[in-house]
């Protein structure tokens, strides 16, 4: 398929929040125009703002808005854009889309559709990693019964525990470990109905569950010339309820011969499929056996790419661009250099203690400053934080020159520098992690918060002054607003 | 620091001993507890009051009271103070002074009696150094289990007789009193005897005799005069009491001297001075202290008794100092305050009716039921009723002598309505279920008056035993347990502690601190009271050693119930709602109980049932672990399962209602206990069949 080159010169972004404002950003870097969408309550949000122009284009529900896909490229095409960037999440892998926006004569700033297509079906996409020779964990496609789950695990000498996952499934969603046969029929059921719910497919597969598993990626690249090269590796362990919040690169479990083997399959199996533009290839790391399994393929720019960003030094998104107007990438492999340690939290707006989504304004917002960290925020202060979408307000990155030296700078980052008011958010968890002693060692799975999960809580700084301060200057307020109160 | 004779952390004997020691006496200052609770009805903060400790610290006191009585509950209640961190405060402040609870043996520091593992567990974990103890009843035995912790633990245990003037308390019951408390506490060389004369009614005359006496049988034995100053002739029986022995006298700061509390500092001093009784007291701090007061104590004219000046006729109704401003100011909330002269005349006749001490708690009971008689009758015959009934008591008291027989039909008749509708501390007072009363039960009319038809019964109820014995022990365990749950949270041992002596009172007190923090701490009085008034106006303080400023930039004007307060905190404008009392209550039902299921995390129920049975409707049985509801939050199902078989009671959210963390969704009854239940309604309707 040869493609003529064509320049970008104004961009759709179909997302909202942090994605959005990242791609403005280096759309400004490029001199690329940006046209921002926004649904009803996103009308003061962050990234209508900082694009050169911005479109209503819904109410609240996703489906509405930031789904809406025939809405979104009649505005691109309205708008006078040449391309769609989707972000991550929304329709960032829905290969309907990205055929959408191409036969509209846009061009899509991702993988080819085919691709897409085949990756998120996740029994095929296990049996195209097999035929490159990539190991994979064993597993059973298209369960139904738990008598078929049952089945399969005697065949294949699997034991308890188990992971079901929704075949179209990424993000964590639809995804359920089951630790005992009692419990095989209403997980099973769970993931049908959350497959359902969140990908409109219930079709499942169940898999062996690799105990204090790793979670390791490799960052691809590749342009329409068939040259594919990685960015190396991250470390995306630290998850709670199967998603992660914070990534690290490299990663400390694996040495370097490890990384060398991990980072050329990722590459062998993404030269199978004809991959273009950013992608990520995930690995299950069994730290016993030192084998790694393959897990899916992202096709799209992740949440985390900004810590390859910053041990690698080059602009991801920008080179997505590139890749798009059909530009040979400009480098080789044995120029990447990565020279840093980096690492990434994700400052969702939950309850730090029960994960439960915090809504509401932002009355007050601080950025951490100073030498060593990155932030890419998809809020400022006095923003809403809407119910309606994920909770990511923001991702804080740090880098050193070792991973100890990145430590310090993100602990820096959030006990110094960040302060969000009006919204909880899981900071005060993630500076637990990056305190606890088997963190900082580097021993740790994906079982880490539930293992650690009361010696986490327990070394949440429950007070600070600043925060008392606000508890007294709200009775202040209120007792200079009503005087003297009947209960004084 | 050669005023200083005695310090926390010396033994009780060795205390015991240097007073003795002493060439004259010794004074507790009051301070910090009774005066403001007999004059401020304990509003007084630990804010002010601590910028008396310093001075405190050098003047040679033989102790501080500053805590106990109703300080404690005041404290959780409308100071928002907690008694521990008082504590915390004045043992940093003042290291050497003893600091000195008051302790209403088997009722502590509320209104009822605790049962004993409580009154251990909570004794045991109190950091105060002189322990002042008094029964309303003066029944020893109930101060057992106070006396023997305190002991126990090496701290000084000072025994009260409550002490008032009246012909059936005489020196002969007092000195009874007195061996009961000495064999209790085996001997007078660890304890310090207090003659605790509450409504300040002991005369020149009464007391000496008293003192005397005492110290003619037990010539060692120290002994603390307490006298309220409401008669207006405290000043020379303080000095009678010194001249008869008492080697520790209580006093207050002149400049917090009003009408109810106790002598001034200063004046004492003179006075024992010219009659050449040495005290021990470094005169230049207390004269610092006595000026320091007047910084503050005209931040709390609001909190002062509405019944100024002295009233000797004190010696009647005998209502306690501590009593007088809380009395006066329920009277006033009440709306009842012109009914005061009618009220204390008649606790001066039912106080000779039913006899024991009017203080804490028997000054509450005496309070409620002689309010309630004189509230009854204003409002049935208006103030001629309350006339009428002031003079038949008159005539049943002084005239009749209270020969019941001697009455006419219709009075005794009147006379047996009088306890008809009296409060239930009132009855379980003469069931002796705070101990036994100190000169014997009241006639057979009260109770006859009291429970009606049921009278003769309850007398057989009465119980001769002390509480102690008889109040059932609780399972703190339990009560621990249940703090935990309405907390959401693990409690602290002193919010554990502060929720066993009231636990509505401590909820509530925890859950103020929660939201306001340590504003009752730092904020000077003025702006606790009333807040900043004007655009401008600053409050200072420091948190962790860091400065803080709070300004006022304006106060909005109230829209829907809520106004709009602008304040800078260091420098940082930031706006904050306050909700009015129009403002819309949009409670949200929580789960609190087991048998009521609550939403585990903020999401959409989308989903009521399990796709097998269908929606559920109450009525319907559920099996243990059966999905009852699911809830989606942030993309993800969370299964809602039965904990227990059971039968839904009520179904509190509809499909696809977004709930908030710990709403209720579900009330259910254990399925066991629906069938218990239904078996007991099938007996009663059985019995009453039959």
């Amino acid at each position: 398929m040869t493609r003529k080159k064509k320049k970008i010169r104004k961009v759709l972004i179909a997302n909202r929040g942090v994605p959005a404002v990242r791609i403005m950003n280096t759309c400004r870097d490029k001199m690329i125009k940006t046209v921002a969408i926004y649904s009803t309550p996103d009308r003061l949000a962050y990234h209508v703002f900082l694009a050169d122009e911005a479109v209503h284009i819904g109410e609240a529900p996703p489906h509405d808005s930031y789904l809406n896909m025939e809405k979104i490229i009649k505005t691109a095409l309205e708008t006078g854009c040449d391309a769609i960037h989707p972000g991550w999440g929304f329709l960032a892998e829905n290969p309907e889309f990205a055929e959408m926006v191409e036969d509209a004569g846009l061009i899509w700033v991702g993988p080819p559709a085919r691709v897409i297509r085949l990756m998120g079906d996740k029994i095929k996409a296990k049996k195209i990693a097999q035929r490159a020779n990539v190991p994979t964990i064993p597993g059973a496609y298209n369960v139904k019964t738990p008598e078929d789950i049952l089945k399969w695990m005697k065949e294949e000498e699997v034991e308890f525990p188990i992971m079901i996952k929704a075949a179209a499934g990424g993000g964590g969603k639809g995804m359920v470990r089951v630790d005992r046969e009692e419990e095989l029929s209403i997980s099973l059921e769970k993931a049908r109905s959350e497959a359902k719910k969140a990908f409109g497919d219930d079709t499942l597969l169940v898999e062996k569950y690799i105990q204090y598993g790793r979670h390791i990626e490799v960052q691809v690249l590749g342009d329409r010339e068939g040259n594919i090269l990685h960015l190396y590796e991250r470390e995306c362990t630290i998850q709670r309820r199967n998603q992660k919040i914070l990534e690290e690169a490299p990663s400390p479990s694996i040495n370097e011969s490890l990384r060398q083997e991990i980072c050329y399959t990722a590459v062998r199996l993404m030269r199978e499929i004809g991959y273009y533009s950013a992608g990520t290839v995930e690995f299950l790391f069994d730290p016993k056996t030192k084998k790694f399994y393959f897990l899916e393929v992202n096709t799209r720019l992740q949440v985390e790419h900004g810590i390859t960003e910053l041990i690698t030094g080059l602009d991801i998104v920008s080179l997505m661009f590139d890749i798009a107007e059909g530009k040979t990438l400009p480098f080789e492999q044995d120029q990447i250099y990565p020279n840093r340690h980096a690492i990434e939290v994700r400052i969702n707006a939950e309850d730090p203690k029960t994960f439960n989504p915090s809504f509401g304004t932002i009355t007050r917002l601080e950025i951490p400053q100073g030498p060593g960290i990155r932030v890419s925020s998809g809020v400022y202060e006095g923003a809403d934080v809407p119910p309606y979408y994920d909770s990511l307000l923001m991702l804080v990155m740090a880098a050193g020159a070792d991973r100890n030296e990145a430590l310090r700078v993100m602990d820096r980052a959030l006990s110094r520098g960040l302060r969000v008011e009006g919204v909880k958010t899981i900071a005060p968890l993630l500076l637990s992690i990056i305190r606890h002693p088997k963190f900082v060692e580097g021993k740790y799975s994906t079982r880490f918060i539930n293992e650690h999960y009361q010696e986490l809580l327990a070394a949440f700084k429950e007070k600070t002054a600043d925060d008392e301060a606000l508890k007294i200057a709200q009775y202040v307020a209120e007792v200079s607003a009503l005087g003297p109160q009947s209960w004084m | 620091m050669g005023y200083i004779f005695v310090k926390p952390g010396m033994s009780p004997k060795e205390i015991v001993k240097k007073v003795r020691e002493l060439p004259g006496v010794c004074f507790v200052s009051v301070g910090m507890r009774d005066a403001g609770q007999s004059d401020y009805k304990n509003r007084l903060r630990i804010y002010d009051l601590k910028t008396l400790a310093p001075y405190y610290n050098e003047m040679g006191l033989f102790a501080a009271e500053c805590h106990g009585g109703a300080r404690w509950h005041v404290g959780i209640m409308n100071r928002r103070e907690s008694p521990f961190e008082e504590i915390a405060i004045l043992r940093e402040l003042m290291p050497n002074v003893l600091l000195q609870t008051l302790i209403r043996e088997t009722n502590m520091w509320g209104y009822r009696p605790y049962p004993r593992n409580v009154i251990e567990y909570v004794v045991q974990r109190v950091d105060i150094d002189v322990w002042r103890c008094f029964s309303f009843l003066n029944d020893v035995r109930n101060m057992r289990p106070v006396a023997e912790v305190v002991m126990k633990r090496g701290r000084l245990f000072e025994p009260a007789i409550s002490y008032t003037v009246a012909p059936w308390f005489d020196t002969k019951y007092y000195l009874k009193v007195v061996d009961d408390i000495i064999s209790l506490c085996g001997g007078v060389d660890e304890i310090i005897l207090c003659i605790k004369d509450m409504a300040g009614v002991g005369t020149v005359k009464s007391i000496t005799e008293l003192i005397d006496a005492i110290k003619q049988k037990y010539p060692e034995l120290v002994i603390n005069y307490h006298r309220h100053i409401t008669d207006g002739l405290a000043l020379p029986v303080l000095l009678a009491a010194a001249k008869a022995g008492a080697k520790i006298i209580d006093v207050e700061e002149d400049t917090l001297v009003r009408f109810y509390g106790h002598s001034p500092i200063l004046a004492v001093e003179a006075l024992f001075r010219e009659h050449g009784i040495p005290v021990n007291l470094n005169r230049k701090a207390a004269e610092q202290a006595v000026a320091k007061v007047r910084e503050w104590i005209r931040d709390y004219d609001w909190a002062e008794s509405p019944f100024r000046g002295f009233d000797h006729m004190v010696t009647r109704h005998k209502m306690p100092g501590g009593a007088f401003p809380s009395s006066f100011e329920q009277a006033e909330k009440g709306g009842f305050l012109h009914l005061m002269p009618y009220i204390l005349q008649v606790m001066s006749l039912y106080n000779q009716i039913v006899k024991y001490f009017d203080v804490t708690p028997g000054s509450q009971i005496t309070w409620v039921t002689c309010s309630g008689i004189v509230n009854r009758y204003a409002k049935e015959r208006g103030e001629a009723g309350v006339k009428h009934v002031i003079e038949l008591l008159k005539k049943f008291v002084e005239e009749k002598k209270q020969n019941f027989s001697a009455m006419s039909k219709e009075e005794q008749g009147e006379l047996l309505e009088l306890f008809s509708q009296a409060p239930g501390d009132f009855k379980n007072l003469i069931l002796g279920h705070y101990g036994r009363l100190p000169v014997g039960w009241p006639d057979e009319w009260v109770y006859r008056s009291a429970f009606g038809e049921e009278w003769k019964e309850k007398i057989k109820e009465r119980k001769e035993d002390s509480p102690v014995e008889s109040v059932p022990e609780e399972d703190l365990e339990a009560l621990k347990k249940q703090l935990e749950e309405e907390l959401g949270r693990e409690p602290t041992e002193e919010e554990f502690i502060l929720y066993l002596m009231h636990p509505k009172d401590a909820l509530d007190f925890i859950k103020f601190r929660e939201k306001y923090g340590i504003a009752p701490l730092v904020l000077p009085t003025p702006v606790w009271r009333r807040g900043l008034k004007k655009p401008g106006d600053k409050v200072d303080f420091e948190l962790e050693g860091k400065p803080y400023c709070i300004e006022l930039v304006s106060i909005g004007s109230e829209n829907d119930g809520v106004i709009h307060v602008v304040l800078k905190i260091n420098n940082k404008t930031r706006v904050f709602e306050v909700k009015t009392k129009r403002a819309k209550k949009s409670e949200v039902r929580k789960a609190t109980r087991p048998n009521e299921i609550g939403a585990p995390i903020s999401g959409t129920i989308w989903r009521i049932g399990n796709p097998e049975r269908g929606e559920l409707k109450v009525g319907d049985i559920v099996k243990k672990g059966e999905e009852i509801a699911n809830l989606e939050s942030m993309k993800m199902e969370n299964p809602i399962v039965a904990p227990f078989d059971a039968q839904v009671v009520e179904i509190c959210v509809k499909v696809n209602q977004m709930v908030e963390e710990g709403q209720l969704l579900f009330v259910l009854e254990p399925l066991d206990k629906v069938k218990k239940e239904d078996s007991v309604n099938i007996e009663e309707v059985a019995a009453k069949l039959s």
